[in-house]
């Protein structure tokens, strides 16, 4: 069981890495010319914050990505909301 | 050394990669894509800072990443909440 542990956690921090570098690619792949670019950018960057969670909990912090796992909803539709009803588009 | 130091130091690579693409998103054209960059920014950062914590010792680290991870988002929702009127 240990050494199950053992190598679950690189591989959960590698995947947690090829995810964020995936979402950086994306965040920048999409030019500022296609329409409604923000929500797309805010969905890419919620892939990004969920692997930031995962990483925190192999790396023995429950309690940081328990209290961003439930901030971060709010933050996504704070920012499309505040794109949407004060800057039009 | 393990594959759980070298994991780590890749994804520390991989944080200031996504650190530098989530500033340059920061610089677009749009308020809203402002808000987008800074908060991936600040956790990438707070994560970032977990992971020095870890590696290198630095006991500080983890406490100014509670902070980034509790403020930043009460930041850009307060942004969000001035934008929109």
């Amino acid at each position: 069981m240990m050494d199950l542990i053992i190598i679950i956690r690189p591989v959960i921090l590698l995947a947690s890495s090829i995810l964020i570098i995936l979402a950086a690619v994306g965040i920048l792949r999409f030019k500022d010319d296609i329409e409604r670019v923000l929500y797309a950018r805010i969905h890419i960057l919620g892939i990004a914050d969920v692997a930031c969670i995962l990483a925190l909990l192999v790396l023995g912090e429950p309690l940081l990505a328990l209290t961003y796992f439930v901030l971060v909803p709010f933050v996504s539709h704070a920012i499309a909301n505040a794109h949407y009803h004060g800057e039009g588009d | 050394m393990g594959l759980l130091i070298v994991s780590e130091y890749v994804l520390m690579a991989s944080l200031a990669v996504f650190s530098i693409a989530a500033v340059r998103i920061a610089t677009r054209k749009s308020i809203g894509m402002g808000l987008v960059g800074i908060s991936g920014l600040s956790i990438a950062i707070a994560t970032l800072l977990i992971l020095i914590n870890r590696v290198y010792g630095i006991g500080f680290c983890r406490d100014i990443a509670y902070a980034l991870v509790l403020l930043g988002p009460v930041g850009t929702i307060a942004f969000a909440r001035v934008l929109r009127g």
